[in-house]
């Protein structure tokens, strides 16, 4: 028996030597987009639901992540991009009867033009400065909606139909939201993951690392840190527009400023600067909220609160951080 | 490339650290600026790589620089390798390299230079996918190095490159500089506290004082002026 044991042992250690550590990597995101492609004809519909959110948050994540974990700078207001690009696909859909897929688009254009507008003020401002002024943005933007009530819906809101499946395909409603969120995920994925692979990816990071030496080598500064907060309120804005074809309501209340937090918590909890990063703070923001409230139902928000803290003292780099940690305890040769 | 320098006037707000800076260094030159601390040396680099505003006259071979932008600089082939090396710690030595050249369009020389640079240094050449920052301090200041040479530079700045180094790494780190110098022709001016090691390699020097040029001679007749480099700089040449 022992020796069983060990000869599987031995097979999995050569099977892991044999096997370069990238590859690997592409292993498990295969193997990982293959159970995501299952998962909807398996789960309930409530809980294909809430795979949805997750697909929806991680987006939302990998923007943030695009500022913070590769660009260094902070917003405690990216809650604010999301909403713009939920409301500017809610009134597109109920107020100008546009099809939905064109949605998308318009709404990350929509986001982009007002990331690259705020990140003006962040050329400027750095650290605790610019952390106020995106506070500041996503207090505003409640108010702000109520106040153009012909437009945005008021306090009421607006009321959406959701995107409906083609007949021939023969999915449900939430299995045919979750697929429509996996591809723009995907897609969001592969699009950011060859933006940081790039030249201009490399200068974002170099402006992060060290502003000096950026600029000297020919860097412009201002530009970087105004695309960083664009591109990130970009993704920040289909993930939105996502949430409203998924949800087909917004209101002021779905986004507040605990919405901005939450994220920057996720984010952070996830682990800043990688790509799985964004996942697994997005699993963490769906599902530790429901776990504290089943360990104790008078003060779910402390638990959750402890939970973040012991995640942190666990794993100061994130769970992606990790995982990474746990991963390369794996012995690779012999 | 011939540098001229002509009544610059450099400094941060309204403190003032340059006040009228005026050299010349010659097309291939070695330069060395010296003298005490707080004395402006790194103002001056700053201000020949477009960092801090100026007032005055900045030409590489005829071209004005002064009031430009960093990048503008780059551009026109200024490279400038900051005090304290300015490493990109999470990054790969090779993405360090790739963004010395993050200005040049020019790829296929690109990884030429990049193979020039590891014929400097070849330490980098082991460590290209190690993070930078697990670079000893030596081998940073040769990833700072090797990394302004991805420009392609026409003019060279280099801040302080013994900083915190050990003898022996920083005298290898000179004798690359000159052979640098020697096989790229490319100007370099450096600041530098060792003042016996800059006169090593420089043609000519400068002392400066208060954001002022107080001595300037060939490197030989500075080192051999022991009286006045001593009064000025406070320290046996």
């Amino acid at each position: 028996m022992s020796s069983a044991i060990t000869s599987v042992k031995t097979s999995v250690k050569t099977l892991a030597a044999t096997v370069p550590a990238a590859r690997w990597r592409w292993l498990a995101v295969a193997a990982l987009l293959a159970a995501a492609c299952y998962a909807p004809f398996q789960l309930a519909p409530f809980h294909v639901f809430q795979l949805t959110m997750v697909l929806v948050y991680a987006v939302a994540l990998l923007g943030l992540d695009l500022l913070v974990g590769h660009a260094g700078q902070i917003s405690l207001g990216h809650g604010a991009f999301f909403a713009v690009g939920a409301y500017a696909t809610a009134i597109m859909l109920d107020r100008l009867a546009l099809p939905y897929p064109l949605t998308l688009p318009l709404a990350a254009g929509t986001a982009f033009v007002l990331g690259l507008a705020f990140g003006v003020p962040a050329v400027r401002l750095r650290g605790l400065y610019l952390a106020l002024v995106t506070l500041a943005v996503a207090i505003f933007l409640g108010p702000l909606l109520k106040r153009f009530e012909a437009v945005t819906g008021g306090s009421m809101g607006l009321t959406l139909a959701k995107p409906q499946p083609p007949a021939w395909s023969g999915l449900a409603e939430d299995q045919w939201l979750y697929l429509l969120t996996l591809v723009v995920a995907v897609a969001a994925f592969l699009v950011a993951g060859s933006l940081l692979r790039s030249r201009a990816g490399r200068a974002l990071h170099a402006v992060r690392d060290d502003e000096v030496a950026a600029e000297v080598m020919g860097v412009r500064l201002s530009s970087y840190k105004t695309l960083a907060f664009a591109w990130s309120a970009m993704f920040a804005g289909v993930a939105g527009c996502l949430y409203t074809w998924v949800i087909g309501f917004v209101s002021p209340d779905s986004f507040t400023v605990n919405l901005s937090i939450t994220l920057l918590a996720g984010l952070v909890v996830g682990g800043l600067g990688s790509m799985s990063g964004p996942v697994l703070g997005a699993l963490f923001v769906m599902f530790v909220p429901g776990i504290a409230q089943d360990i104790n139902d008078a003060a779910p928000g402390v638990i959750f609160g402890l939970l973040i803290i012991a995640v942190m003292y666990v794993a100061p780099t994130g769970l992606a951080g990790l995982a990474g940690r746990l991963v390369k305890k794996v012995p690779r040769k012999e | 490339m011939t540098l001229i320098v002509e009544d610059l006037v450099a400094g941060y707000g309204d403190a003032r650290v340059l006040h009228g800076v005026r050299l010349t260094v010659g097309d291939g030159e070695i330069c060395a600026i010296l003298g005490p601390n707080g004395a402006g040396k790194t103002t001056l680099l700053r201000a020949l790589s477009g960092m801090v505003k100026v007032r005055g006259r900045i030409a590489l071979d005829g071209a004005e620089l002064a009031g430009r932008p960093p990048d503008a600089l780059a551009r026109q082939g200024v490279a400038h390798v900051p005090e304290g090396r300015g490493t990109f710690m999470p990054l790969t030595v090779e993405e360090n390299l790739r963004l010395g050249a993050y200005v040049r369009r020019d790829r296929a020389s690109v990884e030429e230079d990049l193979e020039r640079v590891h014929t400097y240094f070849p330490v980098l050449r082991t460590r290209l996918k190690q993070a930078a920052g697990s670079l000893s301090g030596g081998e940073q200041q040769m990833l700072a190095i090797g990394r302004a040479l991805m420009l392609r530079p026409r003019l060279l700045l280099l801040d302080e490159p013994s900083l915190g180094l050990a003898p022996l790494v920083t005298r290898e780190l000179f004798r690359i500089v000159q052979a640098v110098n020697a096989e790229e022709r490319t100007t370099v001016v450096v600041v530098e506290q060792n003042a016996h090691l800059a006169l090593g390699i420089a043609q000519q020097a400068h002392v400066l004082e208060t954001g002022r040029i107080v001595l300037s001679g060939t490197a030989e007749r500075i080192r051999a002026d022991e009286q006045v480099a001593q009064s000025y700089l406070g320290y046996r040449v």
